[in-house]
């Protein structure tokens, strides 16, 4: 259980985000927000009450909130659309969210989990699905239709008339130059190190993957080189 | 009558005003109330002439794109061209050569669209999942006459916004999705010079609705924060992106049903071949296209009745389709981002629920579009579930570019690649007058040739190749 110190900075965290007070405006419990909501359809979660949380400074519930609920928000921004304060419950989610995972709390463990897949991918290619990802064993609720012409899937993205799009393990063909910038990305902006945070093993190998693509890529470089100097 | 109830002078007790008011618990019981003319109710003796003249006011059109909203509503643009002027950054214009259309956003701003010399800024959803949207926005160009390499250019230098993975997992922040965003825009700002076009020839089409979103937030913040751009400023001068030192923006952000919607009367007048009057057609605007910084997108006074965003809906309509509206219209379309990946039981209960099932009740839908690769995913694959429910609805799902395309005479499977999607585009198809089993044929005997090599291009696999 955290102290209420810990809970304390964690709503320092939030509130110093320069996108505070761009999201958060005020509040007159009105509610239109969580009406429109479809998360609060199906789930314990309303935008109202994470705004009023917020609003009113009660730091052990937006804790509390930070270990479920935050989760629950689709993130389509309805309730930003609609709110008569130009608050964006949305956005403030996004911003506690980013908080749970720099304070490494199980709730952003949790959700990450099921992630690493399209983690895995993200970083190391630039792309957040592939094709070879979206086939029916993983998906069987997708049911038996899955798609109208039965074949290879090679064969298939090959009959897709856009050269970039002719890839099975990523969504477009992403250039090894471009993968190796968004390392550099990664890096220079702490994602790694929240990734780190969050799944050590993943981190691990994914640590390994853009060691590899950065010296793939510096031997392409020479063999550039090599190839200028003939 | 008490004189209490004299006009100007209603219910200005705390009892109220007699049989027919509205007290709590018990509205309306006598059949009066609001809904029939209470006791206090008094003719005002107006003739006919003077009700209309009285009740003027109310008649009149309120128009959002009219309103003055003084302080309330920055417009980002102004604020870069100052940043410009004080050698801050370059904004990417749109020049008369991207030959734009000018169309008016939420209050009534204008907005340019460019035409021509795009730079297809892949989504990756659409292209992992449903490629028949960026190759029927291919086709439709190439059918205007556009020149790969000159009018448009896709290639491999670009990654995804990362934003889908951002509001799903947390794992990135506002740094990482500014430096993803100035990146590929600062390809798409160079990438002509490598075929001899000067700097900026191509503008930036964004092919996803919530890339689209994210760059329009990132870049008021880029705009409004001095730190935020000096943090990124570093990490694009490590990798080689800045001009003269500088950061490079984008004048407008564009999003391709941008590009659809002004050229609609185009494809429709030029080049639709199918009459698709007899399709009951439904539209879902994808919630980042219009609720993330909503003032930049696209309203119309043609397009219902300018209250909801017009792209979609807009080229349905240019096309003469038979445009029906539904209850949930404004309702997202349960993606969620983590939840299509891990909490499907919510994704496919709410598509279901809020779209699959009203647009198949109320409007008895022949085909529901949209303008996004995420609520196309969560619409199409998520129907046949529902049976394990007793829902029992179905209805096909394709983009907007995709219908249009069909409308114009693409084939279904080459080029319009309805292959990929799992609810009942066929029947659509069908009733367009397009037959399905001879296209599925064909499509069937092309593949033999593919597997030998034989492909069909829309433009030169060399191009493709960038950075």
């Amino acid at each position: 259980m955290a102290t209420y110190a810990e809970m304390q900075q964690v709503f320092e965290d939030i509130k110093d985000d320069f996108r505070y007070d761009h999201e958060l405006n005020g509040c007159l419990n009105c509610g239109i927000c969580t009406a429109t909501c479809p998360s609060a359809q199906f789930y314990d979660y309303s935008p109202r009450e994470i705004v009023q949380l917020l609003w009113t400074e009660n730091v052990e519930q937006i804790y509390d909130a930070m270990q479920e609920k935050i989760w629950a928000c689709a993130q389509c921004m309805t309730c930003a659309a609609r709110c008569p304060f130009k608050n964006s419950p949305g956005g403030l989610v996004a911003i506690m969210r980013e908080v749970a995972i720099k304070h490494g709390m199980q709730s952003a463990k949790d959700v990450l989990r099921p992630f690493g897949r399209v983690m895995l991918k993200l970083i190391t290619t630039g792309n957040q699905l592939s094709p070879d990802m979206i086939q029916p064993d993983h998906f069987p609720d997708w049911g038996p239709n899955i798609q109208k012409v039965e074949g290879n899937l090679k064969t298939l993205r090959k009959a897709i008339p856009v050269k970039t799009l002719q890839t099975t393990d990523t969504a477009w063909e992403v250039s090894l130059k471009t993968s190796v910038e968004m390392y550099t990305i990664w890096e220079m902006t702490g994602v790694l190190d929240s990734l780190e945070l969050m799944d050590e093993n993943l981190f691990d190998v994914i640590d390994d993957f853009i060691d590899e693509k950065r010296e793939e890529y510096e031997d392409w470089l020479e063999e550039q080189e090599e190839d200028d100097d003939d | 009558m008490s004189d209490k109830q004299k006009p100007g002078n209603h219910n200005t007790d705390a009892q109220g005003a007699g049989a027919g008011t509205m007290k709590p618990g018990f509205h309306n019981t006598d059949g009066q109330g609001v809904a029939g003319h209470g006791s206090m109710f008094q003719s005002t003796n107006l003739s006919p002439e003077e009700a209309v003249a009285a009740t003027d006011w109310v008649r009149k059109h309120v128009d959002r794109r009219t309103i003055d909203l003084g302080e309330r509503m920055d417009d980002v643009r102004d604020h870069m061209w100052e940043l410009e002027k004080e050698g801050e950054i370059i904004v990417h214009r749109i020049t008369d050569a991207h030959k734009p259309e000018i169309v008016q956003t939420l209050f009534g701003w204008d907005k340019k669209i460019p035409t021509t010399q795009l730079w297809h800024h892949k989504s990756c959803g659409q292209c992992g999942n449903i490629p028949g949207y960026p190759t029927s926005l291919m086709w439709f160009m190439n059918e205007f006459g556009y020149k790969p390499g000159v009018d448009y250019l896709d290639e491999t230098d670009q990654t995804s916004c990362t934003a889908w993975n951002y509001h799903g997992s947390g794992i990135g922040n506002v740094e990482s999705l500014a430096a993803v965003f100035l990146r590929n825009f600062h390809q798409a700002y160079v990438s002509g010079q490598r075929l001899g076009h000067d700097a900026g020839h191509f503008f930036p089409l964004v092919h996803c609705g919530t890339s689209y979103g994210n760059y329009k937030e990132i870049r008021k913040y880029l705009v409004e924060s001095p730190e935020l751009r000096e943090k990124v400023k570093k990490i694009l001068g490590k990798l080689g992106r800045l001009v003269d030192g500088k950061l490079v923006i984008p004048e407008e952000i564009i999003h391709y049903s941008e590009w659809v919607h002004v050229m609609r009367h185009r494809i429709a007048n030029e080049l639709q071949k199918i009459d698709v009057s007899n399709i009951r057609t439904t539209v879902h605007a994808a919630c980042h296209y219009y609720k993330m910084v909503h003032e930049d997108a696209i309203y119309d006074p043609t397009v219902l009745g300018g209250n909801r965003t017009a792209p979609g809906t807009s080229i349905a309509q240019a096309l003469g389709a038979n445009v029906i509206d539904y209850s949930t219209w404004y309702d997202c379309c349960g993606f969620g981002f983590r939840h299509i990946i891990s909490e499907r039981e919510f994704t496919r209960s709410f598509t279901m629920d809020r779209k699959i099932k009203v647009v198949r009740q109320e409007a008895n839908a022949d085909v529901l579009l949209g303008i996004d690769t995420g609520c196309i995913t969560t619409m199409d694959k998520n129907q046949w579930i529902g049976k394990s429910h007793g829902q029992d609805f179905s209805v096909p799902i394709m983009a907007d570019v995709q219908f249009a395309a069909l409308a114009c005479g693409a084939d279904p499977f080459k080029i319009v690649q309805l292959q990929w999607h799992a609810s009942p585009c066929e029947e659509a198809v069908e009733k367009m007058g397009i037959s399905w089993a001879e296209s599925k044929k064909r499509f069937e005997e092309y593949l033999k040739e593919v597997e030998q090599g034989k492909i069909e291009y829309l433009y030169d696999p060399k191009l493709a190749v960038g950075g």
